[in-house]
């Protein structure tokens, strides 16, 4: 071995080849536009930004900047602090740091991890859900190990955790406090208080809950149940009181909800719906329904619905965006596996 | 959580599936589940096989006739005898001694065979002729060995000096040799020689990367016993640099979490009861404990362990123009995942498999000859992913060979397998050979081909579905072999039209789910040359293989990802008294990664170059110490995506006989 060691030696020196990184001089800005975070399969995340007139695009922004350093597997979610974005590779325990409007990598958070989900900010600390591990024959605390990572931005790194003793998946942060959804093997939205790191009582809303957005002190959560009937459970952050609107057996299955300018938009299969928040009744009038493999990420912002197909995670999939009457606005082609929408202003 | 499927939470789930997929031709998100366990359920064995003895010698008592016998017992007797028509490469002891311990080097660097490798040492599955790597059928001594939880076999899990040759079949097979044999067949086999020996083989290897291998054969023979002890350890840590890689922070990066260990045991005995009736055994325990190599560094550490404990008990009667051959066969496969090395938290998977095979040949003519085969196979599978299942699969099959003249030889299989799993198609094979001049031999061969779901396929939960019908394949070829002198040129054209090929992609609710979706078809061109020469002392030989491979999606006309168009190895030798001396050569055209064929998604291609040199000290009938240097131009290269192989590495070995 030393004898190997050494001849390697010798013929590495002799060979030597220094490593060359591609710099990019024509550096686009992702200003005034979206990003697409695409979760990878056999290969790495991705994410993919078109400015809002569609002029600019670039499928993998990442790369563009970054070269060769891996952005990890499973791109879950992007959240974000002034001109820094987090986007978070749950596959491989890592949170990217980048300049947003460059996509240059700042730092990588990767210590405190364990398939790390997603992530809210407050008061220059991020709250990442993460999975930890999954519950098995061999593993019965498999449900009940997951955790909110505390990170410190102004360093980078992980500071604390908050044991859920739950699972947990989706998060918002409202007033201090954390409320997360997990749509597998939960029934509660939890509740977390950020100043006390200790949860409070948690509020039961029904299996299945998964799309959770605050407006105006009100959680607006979907739930679509295996077999039963789709809701949006509203919470009232002043009391945590609850109503409900039970969607008609043929909406079951719901699976994204996003509330935009007094509305509240959901899909159930490729169908985009939307009605008031102040509805009492689902719509069951689609406003678009696509011809798309499998609807994998959804949000409506900038008064337009976006829409990604999951596509085969073997090939490029796409991603689609309707004005929110419904028409085609742009079809693009993304990386492997769209899963989320993000705007960078 | 539980262990799901769904949307975005699945990924953990598939993550462990990819980790270790066998097959990502056909996206098995959810799949590859290795083997692994050591106790087998020894009594079961026990009993099963003093029932065929009882049956054995009830059999032997009614025989009376007499043959001469032969000196070495090959273990699968149909390989040679219905291959005319097909190509097949013979690696033997000198070839196998001079490659890297494991399979994927050995044959990597010699046939035609694709290999992707999730690291040097990691799972290694193999693309044939364009096919997936579930459709590639690897045989121990006549028994289909592919894994019944992902179909295919892991190339890095084998160690090649634990038999006495390995051949490598092109074309169809599954007429003989069953589920899998569509792009061709990997033989390994134990030749049980009757005659008097007392012959030890010890291979000591020590290389790079802590990479040890222990190998050890014993063969212990009489004309009446043979018998055959071999064990093998071949282990690393693996931790090679990656040339030119530096992560975020400026630090080397370097192959993590990349160990392994293999061992295996084999013990073979032949007994020759009379000169008609003989007996075999062969049996075999292996067991892989491997790390998985991580892509980020970041990653969660996990670890596979998988083996297996396979034993076969065959009766060969030879009594003039009738001869049988019986065989029955357990085999015992499983494996346990640990998704994070530092817990003692995993999933697993186990299939035990009861193989019997009754094989009658009659020579109804002298230049016909014909066999009958019954089988049948009986599989138990469990495991934390896929319940409990038992699957039963009779077939019934003729054989015909036909040699009109020495120089016109024909072939003719039919089989038809029953089962209650799939329906399944009457598979047949069909060939000609015909020796036009000492020069030059042509040779045709049709048949239809298949590869049956697995358990993955049929009973993941969630996603396995139970209605999936067999993958099968048209497969036309034709064959040129030209031998002049020293040389011979082995040229094959070939097309494969392989139909309803199974591919996991995700259905409702997210949830993945198998489907017999695509339809492939494969064409190609091989070339084998090999030359020998002696001058005086001097001894020279060269070998060189070619593939040309287009595979390509019926509908949307684009090249299956993961194979390339095309292939080169060769390699020189040249020995001199004592000494002997080699360069290896291999050559991988690009793949692409996509199914889309983006060029911007590819693994870029590479050529490779190992030298070796070794010398005889003759202390005892043989003791050679050799050095290889493997990759010796430092070449930076990958076998799959943003999994680099290591650069220049080295090795030194010692090989005894006494």
């Amino acid at each position: 071995m030393k004898l190997s060691k050494l001849l390697l030696m010798a013929f590495s020196v002799s060979l030597f080849v220094s490593c060359s990184s591609d710099d990019d001089n024509d550096q686009i800005e992702y200003k005034n536009g979206f990003l697409i975070l695409n979760e990878g399969s056999a290969g790495q995340g991705s994410v993919s930004f078109s400015s809002n007139d569609f002029n600019v695009f670039e499928k993998d922004a990442y790369t563009a900047a970054n070269g060769s350093d891996l952005l990890g597997k499973y791109a879950q979610n992007i959240f974000f602090d002034g001109d820094r974005a987090y986007i978070i590779a749950g596959g491989s325990n890592v949170i990217n740091v980048v300049n947003k409007y460059t996509f240059k990598l700042i730092a990588k958070i990767d210590t405190g991890l364990a398939n790390p989900r997603y992530g809210v900010v407050k008061d220059g600390k991020a709250y990442v859900t993460n999975a930890n591990t999954y519950f098995s024959a061999s593993n019965p605390n498999g449900n009940t190990d997951d955790y909110v990572a505390v990170i410190n931005l102004a360093t980078n790194t992980y500071e604390s955790k908050i044991n859920l003793n739950a699972t947990a998946n989706r998060l918002v942060e409202k007033n201090g406090k954390l409320y997360i959804t997990e749509p597998y093997n939960s029934d509660k939205l939890l509740v977390v208080n950020i100043a006390t790191k200790a949860l409070e009582a948690p509020v039961a809303i029904g299996s299945s809950a998964d799309g959770i957005e605050e407006n105006n002190g009100t959680l607006y959560i979907l739930r679509g149940p295996y077999e039963d009937r789709s809701e949006i459970v509203k919470v009232k952050l002043a009391d945590n009181s609850i109503s409900r609107i039970t969607f008609p057996e043929s909406l079951d299955g719901a699976a994204f909800l996003d509330v935009y300018e007094n509305k509240i938009y959901y899909t159930v299969g490729n169908s985009v719906y939307s009605i008031a928040t102040t509805a009492t009744e689902a719509s069951t009038t689609a406003i678009v329904t696509p011809s798309l493999g499998y609807l994998y990420g959804f949000a409506v912002n900038n008064n337009r619905i976006y829409l990604a197909d999951s596509g085969d995670f073997k090939a490029d999939s796409k991603a689609y965006i309707y004005s929110l009457t419904g028409s085609l606005q742009k079809e693009l082609t993304v990386g492997v596996g769209p899963n989320g929408f993000y705007f960078n202003d | 959580m539980l262990v799901v499927n769904y949307k975005t939470t699945a990924r953990a789930v598939e993550w462990e599936g990819k980790q270790q997929d066998a097959s990502q031709e056909t996206c098995l998100c959810n799949k590859y589940r290795a083997l692994g366990k050591k106790s087998v359920e020894i009594m079961t064995l026990r009993i099963r096989f003093a029932f065929l003895l009882v049956m054995l010698c009830q059999l032997i008592s009614a025989q009376s006739d007499s043959i001469k016998l032969k000196e070495v017992v090959v273990s699968d007797a149909n390989l040679k005898k219905y291959s005319n028509s097909q190509s097949v490469l013979k690696l033997n002891d000198s070839i196998i001694n001079k490659n890297e311990a494991l399979l994927t080097d050995l044959l990597n660097f010699n046939s035609t065979i694709y290999f992707k490798e999730y690291g040097r040492g990691m799972l290694s599955t193999v693309s044939f002729r364009g096919t997936t790597s579930s459709q590639t059928a690897v045989i121990w001594n006549g028994i289909n060995i592919n894994s019944q939880m992902n179909g295919s076999t892991d190339f890095n899990t084998i160690s090649g000096s634990d038999y006495n040759s390995i051949s490598v079949k092109a074309g169809g097979g599954s007429v003989i040799y069953g589920s899998g044999a569509i792009g061709g067949t990997v033989h390994l086999n134990n030749d049980l020689a009757f005659y008097n020996r007392f012959e030890n083989n010890l291979k000591l290897d020590y290389g790079s990367f802590n990479t040890i291998g222990i190998n050890y054969k014993t063969n212990i023979s009489n004309e009446k016993w043979s018998a055959q002890i071999g064990f093998s350890k071949n282990s690393s840590t693996n931790d090679y640099k990656y040339l030119d890689r530096y992560t975020w922070r400026g630090e080397q990066r370097w192959n993590q979490n990349g160990q392994y260990d293999i061992i295996t045991m084999s013990a073979n005995a032949g007994y020759k009861i009379d000169s008609k009736n003989t007996l075999k055994l062969y049996s075999q325990f292996s067991n892989t404990d491997r790390n998985t190599s991580l892509v980020v560094e970041t990653e969660t550490k996990s670890k596979y362990v998988n083996g297996f404990n396979r034993s076969l008990l065959e009766y060969d009667g030879d009594f003039g123009k009738f001869k049988t051959n019986f065989k029955t066969a357990y085999i015992f496969e499983n494996y346990q995942y640990f998704p994070d090395n530092s817990s003692n938290i995993y999933t697993y998977g186990k299939t035990e498999s009861l193989i019997t095979k009754v094989d009658l040949g009659y020579t109804l003519f002298k230049s016909t000859q014909i066999n009958g085969i019954l089988d049948y196979n009986r599989t138990k599978g469990y495991g934390s992913s896929f319940g409990d299942h038992v699957r039963e699969i009779s077939s019934a099959g003729i054989l015909v060979k036909q040699d009109f003249s020495e120089a016109w030889k024909n072939e003719l299989g039919v089989r038809k397998e029953f089962t209650d799993n799939y329906k399944s198609p009457v598979l047949f094979s069909l060939g000609s050979s015909y020796q036009f001049s000492k020069l030059y031999n042509l040779k045709l061969n049709v048949s239809r081909n298949f590869r049956i779901p697995t358990y993955n396929d049929l009973y993941w939960e969630e996603g396995g579905n139970p209605d999936l019908k067999p993958e099968s394949s048209y497969q036309a070829e034709i064959g040129n072999v030209f031998t002049f002198k020293n040389i011979s040129l082995t040229q094959t054209f070939y097309y494969i039209k392989i139909k309803d090929l199974l591919q996991w992609v995700p259905g409702k609710n997210g949830i993945w789910s198998p489907t017999n979706k695509d339809n492939v078809n494969s064409y190609g061109a091989e070339t084998l040359l090999s030359w020998k020469k002696q001058f005086g002392k001097n001894n020279l030989s060269a070998n060189a293989s070619y593939a040309y491979t287009a595979s390509k999606d019926e509908a949307t006309k684009k090249q299956l990802f993961f194979v390339p168009y095309n292939k080169v190895t060769a390699s020189v030798a040249y020995s001199r008294n004592r000494i002997s001396a080699y360069y290896q050569f291999l050559y991988n055209g690009f793949v692409y990664t996509r199914a889309d064929n983006n060029p911007d998604e590819i693994i870029n291609d590479y050529n490779i170059s190992n030298v070796g040199i070794d010398y005889d000290f003759k202390f005892l009938d043989s003791f050679k110490l050799g050095f290889q240097v493997l990759n010796i131009f430092n070449k930076n290269y990958e076998s799959l995506e943003d999994r680099p192989m290591p650069g220049r590495n080295f090795n030194m070995y010692l090989t005894l006989k006494f």
